[in-house]
């Protein structure tokens, strides 16, 4: 049965169907519970955002705040992972992946290789992406790219609330280390999704818009974007095709190149920085693998090269717009 | 040499005795000159007492480093104020060389003189207790006055193995401590610089302890004890702290004083002995699953333990005692040392008069009496 | 006559003599296998430290998981993993613990418990704790153990680790392998308070220190600490005073070190001399136990190696393996 709630309460319900499914699932992460040890309410915040309000009072013994001390914990979930547990820890800014990226990259990611099959850690790590709230340099970065780089990570980063359950229950369930990539600009958008435990699988990208002449990729906040343009060029009897990557690792190129197989023209739009990013991963798979389909130039449409800034005018600039998407694409014709 | 400030000293100290009288404090200091080339105090200060294993068995604290530091600071700081121009120090890795270095640099960049002169014996660091042996001896060689000890009982014990007639000052830093008193270090400090400059007595100054001697096979091996030797049944050394209560036969001790924690406190607690009484105590153990006759003892910090006595008897001095267990281990001051077996004869013995200590108390209570710290700050002695 | 006066029965004591001596003739043929060139990348002997894995180890049941140091061979061996798998991992081999995939400093066996030893310092101990946290919620008694060198121990995640293992009440226990030497540094220059003990108490938990070349001390403290962390009691840190014999790896040149100092420790520091001391002089192993046991040892090594060399290397299909559980 499906209503209507948040990207924010899609992820909760989440979390909690599947921690009364699996008693193995844990969730950690600072102020996840919010007020553990202080004399007011227990569960006070449910995480900085509010997204894990609740847990606390269903599943007492599977939700534990931490310390301020991020390669410790992240590091524990992974150790625990590889013991059997099932942790989804929240690394609260993808920004503060600095802080505890050698327990992700180095350890996490390789342990099955290194360790020639044996392990296995199913760990996720949901964290915060993105801009648009003014949090400034250090606090909104899209970081995918990083992620998305080292084999043996898995990076999911949905774009609406079916999506965020969705792919979030099938993280939970998958045996691999994945980084839930949740945009901070989108928990309080709005959407239909069901009541009942679903999964989304992974590398199964979503086509959001037929329309055949050029193709649109995009993934997180910058789908709604890519939406926003598709409807102004329509209005100039352009029709494009939008994709939803929502996986970056494992990424659907074949969704993506049989569209652009059939436009012939591309466009990537992404907020993260344009050096290697998942536009130039994207970009560069397309042009080697369906040149010969391409009528125009690839267009990115991306944050610049620089990092957040913090006034308005400035992250308004930073960030894509739709009009940017609408442009790129009329560079294509 | 003769010296009509002595003269003066000597009778207003007479005179303080026979008649109490307001004190002038601006009367002159009363300082002595003494004959000697350097006044020279030595301190061994062991950075790993109280890291054993009864951190997790019992209760017992640790005191860092760095406290540590503070606490040579303190006794270097009082024996400079009482004249004392040179320390030598034990050398060690254990960080408290290098914590002291730091604050005396800062010290002399004020330009403050709160602090003598502070030089390391010239002996190996290897980590482990030779290293204490070590640089005893080369304080003794170099004629110190005084060694003061931060440490536990074994740590004193190994001082005490070495020093000879030098008199020891302990100063409680490790888990058993039954031996150094438990005291303010600055007076402990103020008692050595007084005692150390000859300002005091020695006859006050200083007082002559009792000790074990633990000999095996007529002195094939050998060691001393300071405060307890306790047979056990167990056989092996281990992580050599010992705690385990049931396996104690015999225990042999130089004092037994109620206030304090560890082996010595079983004696303690059936029959005090002070540390000037004559003789010490021999206490039959047994175990206390098979025996009527339990005691409740504190054996540990926070550790309070059953063990079986059987008897106890006065220990006569001089004589030497067979050990009744035919194998076992025996413990000194609370470390387990030495293994034996049926084949071996141990015979334990206690001494009197065998060494000397520091009594800081009576040091204290004379310089008080006498007013030996009124007046300006005492001179450095010597050059 | 040959009462035995050890908390452990002959055929244990001969176990760990044999536990130990293993992990001695790994590392000394490993050295002499690596100066041959036919072994791959960087190698990390535990050579001299025998006393502290096997002292440890002993107390380990077959839940209770490790994680280990770049120094992690002894770690293995004394943890239960396959010699002849390592030896064979060690040599890029395909039969190796890991496939030939991790190779020597990243050597690992899940399902003994022994987690990996591990190419970043420090990296072990988040792993350990989130090891002992997966116990709590088994509830089983199970406990983890960290690895540390006195180097990594100043790294922040084992930091950290103290502070989060005595928060969150962890059955860990962290062990530092302190051999004096981080690489080329001295410990006493490198780690400020000079002192693990010191804090471990700054981070809430009881800290012990004892001497890591003799076996029945280290035996004994880890006994206790270990019972206390499987009752419930929290963290404690074990600190292992020891020697390494051999480099930081294989090829430093230990210049660093003062002339003389490693023919001194062999000789006067060898925990493997002073075990068969002690249990010989006790009368419960004999000489003549011992060197049975040598041979079978020296016998096990040589065939760990021949298996090894005459082992076939991963093909192409081995390398794309693996990467994920599926993708």
């Amino acid at each position: 049965m499906a209503r209507t709630i948040s990207f924010k309460e899609a992820i909760n319900e989440a979390l909690d169907q599947e921690m009364t499914r699996d008693p193995s699932v844990i969730v950690m992460g600072e102020d996840s519970i919010g007020g553990t040890g202080s004399p007011g309410e227990d569960d006070a915040w449910g995480g900085p955002m509010g997204v894990t309000k609740g847990l606390y009072g269903k599943h007492g013994n599977q939700i534990m705040d931490t310390p301020l001390s991020e390669s410790a914990y992240v590091g524990a979930a992974i150790g625990a992972a590889a013991c059997g547990m099932r942790p989804v820890a929240e690394l609260m800014f993808i920004d503060f992946m600095g802080v505890c990226f050698d327990q992700i990259y180095n350890q996490a990611a390789k342990f099955k290789y290194m360790f020639g099959g044996k392990a296995e850690t199913p760990v996720v790590i949901r964290t915060m992406v993105g801009a648009g709230i003014n949090a400034a340099a250090q606090h909104s970065q899209m970081l995918t790219a990083i992620f998305t780089h080292i084999p043996g990570l898995k990076v999911v980063c949905p774009s609406n609330p079916y999506d965020a359950k969705g792919l979030l229950i099938q993280s939970i369930r998958d045996n691999d280390p994945v980084i839930f990539c949740e945009h901070k600009s989108l928990y309080g958008v709005e959407g239909e999704v069901s009541e009942e435990s679903y999964v989304i699988p992974f590398a199964e990208a979503n086509v959001m818009r037929d329309g055949g002449d050029v193709t649109i990729v995009a993934y997180g906040m910058m789908v709604g974007k890519a939406m926003d343009a598709a409807e102004t060029l329509a209005k100039e009897g352009v029709e494009c095709d939008v994709i939803d990557l929502r996986t970056l690792s494992p990424i659907d190129m074949e969704t993506v190149l049989e569209s652009v197989e059939n436009t012939g023209r591309l466009v990537v739009v992404d907020e993260a920085n344009p050096r290697c990013s998942i536009a130039t991963d994207v970009s560069a798979q397309v042009a080697q693998q369906a040149f010969k389909s391409l009528k125009a130039q690839i267009e990115m449409v991306t944050a610049p090269h620089t990092p957040v800034p913090f006034a308005s005018t400035l992250e308004d600039l930073y960030i894509p717009s739709n009009d940017s998407v609408a442009i790129a694409v009329r560079k294509t014709l | 040499m003769f010296d009509f400030r002595f003269v003066v000293w000597t009778l207003c100290t007479l005179t303080i005795k026979c008649k109490p009288s307001p004190v002038n404090l601006s009367s002159k200091q009363h300082s002595l000159s003494i004959n000697s080339s350097t006044i020279s105090v030595g301190i061994v200060a062991n950075p790993v007492s109280a890291r054993d294993i009864r951190r997790v068995i019992a209760n017992a604290t640790s005191l860092q480093v760095s406290d540590r530091a503070n606490i040579v600071m303190c006794v270097l700081a009082a024996v400079r104020a009482c004249g004392v121009k040179r320390v030598l120090m034990m050398p060690e890795n254990g960080g408290i060389r290098s914590l002291l270095k730091r604050g005396l640099q800062r010290e002399q960049k004020l330009c403050d003189n709160r602090f003598p002169e502070l030089e390391m014996t010239d002996t190996q660091i290897s980590g482990t207790v030779d290293d204490t042996f070590a640089a005893t001896q080369a304080m003794v060689d170099s004629g110190v006055k005084a060694i003061v000890v931060l440490g536990g009982d074994g740590t004193h014990r190994a001082v005490a193995k070495v020093c000879g007639q030098v008199p020891i000052a302990g100063i409680s830093t490790g888990t058993n401590n039954a031996f150094p008193e438990h005291r303010e270090p600055t007076i402990t400090g103020l008692a050595v610089g007084l005692a150390a400059t000859g300002r005091i007595p020695e006859s006050v100054a200083f007082t002559l302890n009792k000790l074990l001697c633990v000999k095996i096979n007529d002195g094939e091996r050998s060691d001393i004890a300071l405060v307890d030797v306790v047979v056990s049944t167990e056989r092996y050394i281990g992580a050599r702290a010992l705690w385990r209560t049931d396996n104690l036969r015999e225990i042999f001790v130089t004092f037994a004083d109620p206030e304090v924690i560890g082996m010595s406190a079983i004696a303690g607690l059936l029959e005090p002995v002070s540390r000037n009484d004559f003789g010490g105590l021999h206490v039959l153990l047994d175990d206390p699953e098979v025996t009527e006759n339990l005691l409740q003892v504190p054996i540990a910090p926070g550790l309070i333990s059953t063990v079986g006595v059987q008897s106890w008897q006065q220990l006569e001095p001089g004589i030497p005692f067979t050990l009744r267990q035919s194998s076992g281990i025996i413990a000194l001051d609370g470390e387990r040392e030495l293994e034996f077996g049926p084949e071996d004869t141990v015979q334990v013995t206690l001494y009197e008069k065998a060494f000397r200590t520091v009594n800081v108390g009576a040091c204290m209570r004379h310089t008080g009496q006498h007013r030996l710290l009124v007046g300006a700050p005492l001179e450095l002695l010597a050059t | 006559m040959s009462d035995n006066p050890f908390p452990l029965s002959r055929d244990e004591l001969l176990n760990i003599y044999q536990t130990m001596r293993t992990i001695r003739e790994f590392e000394e043929r490993v050295h002499v296998e690596f100066s041959r060139g036919d072994i791959p990348g960087f190698v990390h002997l535990y050579a001299g430290e025998e006393a502290s894995a096997t002292g440890i180890m002993t107390h380990l049941r077959k839940d209770d998981r490790i994680a280990s140091t770049h120094r992690g061979h002894g770690h293995c061996i004394a943890k239960g993993v396959d010699v002849k798998g390592m030896m064979a991992e060690i040599f890029g081999k395909k039969t190796g613990v890991c496939g030939g995939k991790g190779g020597s400093m990243h050597i690992a066996d899940l399902d003994k418990g022994m987690m990996g030893a591990n190419g970043i310092l420090g990296a072990g101990a988040p792993l350990a704790c989130g090891a002992a946290l997966a116990a709590k919620y088994r509830d089983k008694g199970d406990i983890a153990i960290s690895f540390v060198g006195d180097g990594a121990s100043n790294q922040g995640t084992f930091l950290e680790s103290l502070n989060l293992a005595s928060i969150w009440n962890l059955p860990v226990v962290f062990v530092v392998e302190n051999n004096g030497y981080a690489e080329a540094t001295s410990v006493d220059w490198a780690v400020a308070c000079d002192s693990y003990v010191d804090r471990a108490s700054g981070f809430g938990m009881p800290g012990v220190t004892v001497d890591g070349t003799d076996f029945f001390a280290v035996y004994e403290a880890a006994g206790e600490i270990i019972r206390r962390a499987r009752e419930g009691g929290g963290p404690s840190l074990l600190e292992c005073k020891m020697i390494r014999f051999f480099g930081h790896f294989e090829g430093d040149m230990q210049t660093y070190r003062a002339e003389g100092e490693v023919d001194d420790i062999r000789a006067k520091r060898d925990c493997l001399k002073s075990f068969s001391k002690t249990v010989t002089a006790a009368g419960v192993l004999s000489q003549e136990d011992l060197e049975a046991c040598d041979m079978d040892v020296l016998s096990l090594i040589e065939e760990a190696v021949s298996s090894a060399l005459a082992a076939e290397l991963p093909i192409e299909a081995d390398l794309l393996t693996d990467v994920y559980v599926n993708y």
